[in-house]
């Protein structure tokens, strides 16, 4: 049995149509990345999944419970946590207290009392690398020691599934490289993974599936490095011209029809 | 949680705590030299009519400042309606007492509850408002239920009710202070709760909280019908104090704004912030209104300050005096910074 499965998933807003129909599966384990040029309906899925956007249309199950169109609280203490591509931090709360927020509202195994949730939190802290600055109010860290902060917020929820929207987006290398031992330190905790992703190199890195959405539709779903490297891929990303040009030439066009217009 | 705690400084601490209790020992005893017993003992009468008009007006606002806090600052949202809840705790009273002929006792239980139970009923359509949108909207509210009164000829319409009167300044002083000792200690208790984790959370990033799992709706409905309960329980209490009341006495929407600036300027947010903010203020006020010709300047001069306060001190006098190096440049500038995001 999935542990989420995603079913005909549409949305749109206004004249847009942001997800046109989507389907997948997570299994428990996987580590799915989901790429695709913007605005192909990437923060829109992982918006309806967590339950902060309606969908208008399909159906999402999380162990085998259709959990589509419930308020995004109670979908969050079932074990799934999720993380900003803007970080949300609590601007006048540490780090501490940001991270122990999750485990006092959101475990599916039993919320925690004040006290107990900051203990709790500190583990987290250590495990996303936060832990020397784990007093420091939020206004005095960085962009990366924001994002890692989005991700304790979301583990202490002991979530099992974590959805992650572009956590290694405005990192450098060196950053990208801590952040890979970050996502893979907590799949071998037992965290299945979802995560939406423009940097290559992680999916090729981490993930252990990907899926490629364009338009709001899935253009292709597979072992990473097959589906980054299809010719479709290539042409939602970098435009039909420049995908034609990476393939062996076409036939040369007859020479009748160049002259046609002129 | 305990390293929220540890922010409020020792220095402060050491200072404020004497002299806090100094203060409450003396609002608690200084009126027991009016009584009877005392005068016959020859003791100094430190408590007249006009200390006793002022001690309980602080009060009064000492609870709305606090209930006000409860929704406006630890909830984030700024209510400008919290005076309807102050009318109708008052109108309850009013009507129970004069029309029905209630004991007031009685019918200063239902107070809070009337108030509460109209929280209910405009917080979950108007909590799903944001920002200026909910205190226009609430503000709407605030006129709205009062020109209701005031046309409503079982409530006196536009003569307004006149209850029995009860002469007792000890009897509603100590009440209104009892008001805002169950205001103020609600604050503390809410702040050590999930509860108040759960407020500051939606004040500080209210899809955050969601996705954290803050059941929002729930969380922002229970705020405003506890700062609902507070204020009209304040109503109630002045009532039967004040013996009249009308549509401009209960529902003034200056009293609205006034417990704004004090719970801002005290420090909203905190649990003693708008209890300083409403001594201080109501004090300053109380103050200026004996002034006469000169008080239009005083006016201008308190305007002055609240503006000041509000743009420089923006989380409120008592993050102010309570660090080491606050009256620095670089206070002023982090404040600044961290506040206008």
């Amino acid at each position: 049995m999935s542990l989420l499965a995603v079913r005909d998933l549409s949305k749109r807003f206004g004249g847009v149509k942001a997800l046109a129909g989507v389907t997948f599966t997570v299994e428990p384990g996987q580590v799915l990345g989901i790429i695709g040029p913007n605005g192909a309906g990437k923060t829109t899925l992982l918006n309806c999944i967590s339950g902060l956007t309606r969908p208008d249309a399909g159906d999402i199950r999380w162990d085998d419970r259709s959990i589509s169109g419930m308020p995004a609280y109670r979908i969050a203490r079932l074990g799934i946590g999720r993380t900003f591509q803007i970080v949300r931090p609590f601007p006048s709360m540490t780090v501490r207290e940001n991270t122990a927020m999750g485990g006092l509202f959101g475990r599916p195994d039993g919320r925690l009392q004040p006290a107990a949730a900051l203990k709790a939190a500190d583990e987290v802290i250590d495990l996303v690398g936060l832990g020397e600055k784990r007093h420091h109010a939020v206004l005095r860290l960085t962009v990366p020691d924001r994002k890692r902060l989005e991700v304790a917020r979301a583990l202490a929820m002991h979530p099992r599934l974590l959805l992650l929207d572009e956590v290694m987006a405005g990192l450098n290398q060196v950053e990208v490289e801590q952040a890979l031992t970050m996502v893979r330190r907590v799949q071998e905790g037992g965290v299945t993974i979802v995560l939406i992703e423009h940097v290559m190199s992680v999916i090729v890195g981490v993930c252990t599936h990907a899926l490629v959405l364009n338009f709001g539709r899935t253009l292709i779903e597979g072992p990473p490095a097959e589906v980054l490297n299809d010719p479709r891929v290539i042409e939602a990303y970098l435009g039909e011209r420049y995908a034609r040009r990476q393939q062996p030439p076409p036939a040369p066009p007859s020479k009748g029809d160049g002259n046609a217009q002129a | 949680m305990i390293a929220r705690e540890e922010r409020v400084p020792r220095s402060l601490r050491r200072f404020a705590v004497p002299i806090g209790i100094a203060l409450l020992a003396y609002v608690i005893l200084v009126p027991l030299t009016s009584t009877d017993t005392a005068q016959q003992a020859g003791l100094p009468l430190l408590a007249d009519k006009l200390w006793f008009r002022i001690a309980t007006t602080v009060a009064m606002f000492v609870v709305m400042a606090s209930a006000w806090n409860i929704i406006g600052g630890l909830t984030g949202y700024a209510s400008f309606g919290n005076v309807a809840f102050f009318g109708l705790g008052a109108y309850t009273v009013g009507v129970l007492v004069s029309s029905r002929s209630w004991p007031f006792p009685l019918a200063l239980i239902l107070a809070p509850v009337t108030a509460s139970l109209f929280a209910l009923i405009v917080g979950i359509p108007l909590l799903r408002l944001r920002g200026h949108y909910f205190a226009v909207a609430t503000l709407g509210i605030g006129v709205a239920v009062g020109e209701v009164v005031n046309n409503l000829a079982p409530l006196g319409a536009s003569t307004g009710l006149f209850l029995p009167i009860v002469r007792s300044d000890l009897l509603f002083f100590y009440l209104m202070l009892g008001a805002a000792a169950v205001a103020v200690l609600s604050t503390w208790l809410i702040l050590r709760t999930r509860f108040g984790y759960g407020l500051l959370a939606i004040r500080e990033n209210e899809e955050a909280a969601k996705i954290i799992g803050v059941n929002t709706n729930l969380y922002k409905v229970a705020a405003f019908c506890i700062a609902a309960a507070l204020t009209g329980l304040a109503g109630g209490i002045f009532a039967q104090w004040n013996s009249f009341i009308n549509q401009e006495n209960v529902f003034a929407i200056s009293d609205n704004v006034q417990m704004i600036l004090m719970a801002v300027v005290g420090g909203a947010g905190t649990v003693l912030g708008p209890v300083a903010g409403a001594i201080s203020l109501e004090l300053i006020i109380q103050t200026l209104a004996g002034g006469g010709s000169k008080a239009v300047y005083s006016q201008i001069g308190l305007g002055v300050l609240l503006a000041v306060c509000v743009i420089f001190i923006p989380r409120g006098v008592i993050d102010f005096f309570g660090g080491q190096s606050r009256l620095s440049l670089q206070y002023l500038r982090q404040t600044l910074r961290e506040t206008s995001a």
